[in-house]
């Protein structure tokens, strides 16, 4: 696979500029009931950076989220965060789940859900109201505050989801095809939202998709899996001035030429 | 929708009229001997003279104490039970076959031996109120924490909840539908065996009074029982059903 050694690829240790990695990933492999899923995989993740991951389906993207968090551990190989190995999930890093219907409560309102992650802080009850209040007019959920979550769309629990993240304030965001099933406007509409939520916060995420256009518009780099067993296969860096802007960066000579290569990159993987 | 709703409250108005109405004929043609089969109009007669009298009040509250005391005790034990057993799928595992034998088995089967152990006392009714009432709950707990939908626990552990937290948070409200269901079951159980116990114990209660009017030639009191034991029934079933719509309020909306 020459793809393996493309020239961006920075798989050594120490980054350039010697700012230690937030998050990197060391040799990692993952078997499970003897399946291999993950062989090799090895790169790093610097505080504030965006990374987007694609690849095709049954990849392990979803997968190496997991590692992140701390959901799942590796059979051989580290997944370390600060430096240290990743030993369980923590309330500094926000999971945003593929299956958005599953990962909220349908008992608790929309106000009820964005609380969960308040009262797992410990916010005192008097200061929730007003933190729920303003992370959800800042998701654009204002005054859905009383509905049940299966009384929204599937692009409102989305946001609500969003809104239960940042509740925790989180350092990192770990996004698992988050606009999956979402239509193409409300789907741009909330990458806008994720990319000022992340220039205001300062915050590092990694951001698993389906979609090149996506990855290449939100990420800082972008790295592609591929499958049988998932390995990292291609990264490319994307050089695009930020803040991004929904129709002129994406008529830029760089998009376009990034998106072919992450297009070839992707037909050659299903060829 | 407002208009049907009508209609099947109507139509469920007209047969309850037309069974009595039937009863009705039944009893004014002697089909059956008057001996055994009142008619209604005797039967309600019966029954308020039974108030009047201020003998059928206390035996009415008898029952309903030991229904519903017996319930509380079987919801609290099955539910704290089947929320011990419900948290490890392991011990699902281990408890679930012993639990599935013991389930079938009537209850009223036990009462010779709860006579036995606790002789024919109020606790030896309540006691068997409780554990015949007890594995419905204890059931659904455990079915309704093995049901989780597991996603929400991995959000449970992103979010760095408490054990408790996650019980009290996500499991029990998640089993909420199950436990309400095991709960309905339960205090239909809880009212059969009310009235068998009063019936085999002799304590004071409507299962007596029933038992007693049978074997003294009585029938209007009897059906007068009877009928105070099906309002009862239905009165303890609406108000569940009612409290069961307000804690599952999240289900029925409509988008
Ligand atoms: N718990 C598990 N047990 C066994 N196999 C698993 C498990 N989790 C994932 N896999 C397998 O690992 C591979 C990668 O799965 P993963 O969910 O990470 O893919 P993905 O890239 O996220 O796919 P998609 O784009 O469809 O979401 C798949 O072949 C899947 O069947
Ligand atoms: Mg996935």
């Amino acid at each position: 696979m020459p793809q393996a050694f493309a020239p961006e690829q920075t798989t050594t240790p120490s980054a350039p500029g010697g700012a230690a990695p937030l998050i990197a990933f060391h040799d990692v492999c993952l078997t499970i009931a003897g399946n291999e899923i993950l062989r090799d995989i090895s790169f790093e993740i610097s505080r504030g950076e965006f990374v987007c991951v694609v690849g095709p389906s049954g990849c392990g993207k979803t997968t190496t989220l997991r590692l992140i968090s701390g959901l799942m551990h590796p059979s051989s190989g580290q997944v370390t965060f600060e430096g240290r190995p990743v030993t369980g999930p923590r309330q500094d890093v926000a999971i945003m789940f593929q299956d958005y219907g599953r990962a909220l409560l349908p008992w608790r309102t929309a106000a009820g859900n964005v609380s969960l992650a308040l009262e797992s802080l410990g916010v005192p009850r008097s200061e929730r109201a007003d933190r729920i209040q303003d992370l959800l007019v800042k998701v654009g959920l204002k005054g859905q505050d009383k509905r049940f979550p299966n009384q929204l769309s599937g692009g409102m629990q989305q946001r609500l989801q969003i809104a239960r993240c940042l509740a925790q304030n989180p350092s990192v965001l770990l996004m698992d095809e988050p606009f999956g099933a979402l239509d193409a406007m409300t789907r741009q509409a909330l990458q806008d939202e994720v990319l000022s939520i992340v220039a205001a916060t300062g915050a590092t995420v990694f951001f698993v998709t389906h979609d090149l256009e996506e990855a290449v518009y939100l990420g800082d780099r972008v790295i592609g899996l591929l499958p049988h067993p998932g390995r990292v296969a291609k990264t490319v860096s994307v050089d695009l001035p930020r803040p991004r802007d929904q129709l002129s960066s994406r008529e830029t000579p760089q998009f376009l030429h990034l998106r072919r290569e992450l297009f070839d990159f992707i037909k050659e993987a299903e060829a | 929708m407002t208009g049907w709703r009508w209609f099947w409250r109507l139509a469920s108005f007209v047969v309850g009229v037309g069974f009595i109405y039937g009863w009705q004929m039944i009893a004014d043609a002697k089909l059956i001997s008057p001996v055994f089969l009142p008619g209604p109009d005797r039967a309600w007669a019966a029954l308020l003279r039974g108030f009047h009298s201020g003998i059928l009040e206390p035996k009415l509250v008898g029952t309903v104490q030991r229904m519903i005391i017996g319930w509380l005790l079987a919801s609290l034990l099955g539910i704290a039970l089947g929320t011990m057993i419900g948290v490890s799928p392991r011990a699902r595992k281990i408890f679930g076959p012993t639990l599935e034998f013991l389930r079938p088995l009537p209850s009223s089967a036990i009462i010779p031996l709860a006579i036995a152990l606790f002789g024919l006392s109020e606790g030896m009714v309540l006691g068997v109120i409780g554990f015949g009432a007890l594995w419905p709950m204890l059931l659904s707990t455990v079915h309704g924490f093995g049901a989780v939908e597991p996603r929400l626990y991995e959000v449970s552990r992103a979010l760095g909840m408490s054990k408790l937290s996650v019980i009290w948070k996500i499991a029990l409200p998640s089993s909420m539908p199950d436990i309400l269901a095991g709960m309905r079951l339960g205090l239909t159980v809880s009212l059969i065996l009310a009235v068998v116990g009063e019936m085999l114990t002799g304590r004071d209660g409507l299962g007596n009074w029933i038992l007693l009017a049978a074997r003294s030639f009585r029938a209007p009191d009897l059906y007068a029982g009877v009928i105070l034991l099906g309002l009862l029934g239905y009165v303890s079933a609406q108000a569940l059903a009612w409290v069961e719509s307000r804690l599952l309020r999240w289900r029925a909306v409509a988008r």
